[in-house]
């Protein structure tokens, strides 16, 4: 099958015209550690145009059972450029950059795009992360514990702002329990939401879906 | 009538999702929270407040969609058909 080929299955289900959407969009993904690996390896296997990645770490052993872009022999490795060259090996036509750092009160988010993932694992770099949202930009917030993950969706300057909602939401102290199988599907959830926001119809605009995966029940929580 | 709402772990432990509790005058978020384990008759309340009586750092309390760290805490007065929600999000990624 040709190049031309490429994205023929998802044209098949929401049309050319998002599909075009989609490759003229810019994203930047915040963190691609366990949600933001898949949520970029998704968004550029649909072929978005521009892809800005943030993440100061370094590959460990305790990444490899949920960070789906990488493997063994990274270990040690700092993520950032393995991401950029991993997404590069899957769709050569999405543009990919780097931008190095930590995000904090400097951390400045690129103006041309159209909504940022928090793929974060950490409330402060997320307040930090949120405070750098253009006004009018969307902000798709995905979290998770063992069996339980959020999702939700807020417009910058217009919404409340993510550190007054998540006001005393503090960090656990303790590793947080992150099995492969629920970072795809929270990861997942959020990529549906990214979509939805690059066509100006966010479902989660507002409004938290909060998964529970011990018993497969979502609900919402408006916000 | 208040409309009591439990997400993730909270709704887990009290096995449901949502509760009606009736309003009197004066009410606060303590006082709900209070009724409302009275109501449901499984003890919750140590895994929302602290030894002190004041929220644990995780569970997040919403009066209105407006958390209660911006309000006035558990002494956020509350009327007749507002809506609590209460939600330990996960933090990890």
């Amino acid at each position: 099958m040709a190049e031309p080929d490429r994205y023929d299955r998802q044209v098949l289900h929401w049309g050319a015209k998002r599909q075009q959407i989609i490759q003229k969009s810019s994203l930047l993904i915040a963190g691609v550690g366990g949600l933001g690996a898949t949520v970029s390896q998704l968004l550029v296997r649909s072929g978005i145009g521009r892809l800005y990645l943030v993440d100061d770490g370094r590959l460990d052993w305790p990444d490899l059972n949920r960070q789906t872009l990488y493997g063994e022999k990274d270990v040690g490795r700092p993520k950032l450029p393995l991401a950029k060259e991993r997404l590069n090996q899957i769709n050569a036509s999405t543009e990919i950059i780097e931008l190095h750092g930590r995000i904090d009160d400097a951390f400045e988010v690129p103006v041309d795009v159209a909504g940022v993932a928090d793929c974060l694992d950490n409330y402060q770099s997320r307040f930090a992360l949120y405070r750098a949202v253009p006004k009018g930009t969307y902000f798709v917030h995905g979290g998770l514990s063992g069996d339980h993950g959020q999702v939700l969706t807020l417009k910058a300057g217009e919404s409340q702002p993510f550190d007054e909602v998540f006001a005393g939401a503090v960090q656990p102290q303790d590793n947080i329990p992150v099995t492969p199988d629920n970072v795809v599907i929270i990861a997942g959830l959020m990529v549906n939401e990214l979509f939805r926001i690059l066509w100006k119809t966010p479902k989660l605009l507002d409004r938290c879906l909060v998964v529970d995966l011990d018993d497969f029940n979502m609900a919402f929580l408006d916000i | 009538m208040l409309q009591i709402q439990f997400f993730s772990l909270i709704r887990m432990l009290l096995k449901r999702d949502a509760i009606d509790i009736p309003w009197a005058d004066g009410d606060t978020v303590q006082s709900v929270l209070e009724k409302t384990q009275q109501q449901i008759a499984t003890p919750f309340l140590h895994k929302l407040l602290d030894e002190q009586g004041a929220p644990h750092a995780g569970t997040i309390i919403l009066v209105n969609r407006k958390n209660i760290l911006h309000l006035q805490g558990l002494q956020t007065p509350v009327a007749d058909g507002d809506v609590l929600a209460f939600f330990p999000p996960g933090a990890g990624g």
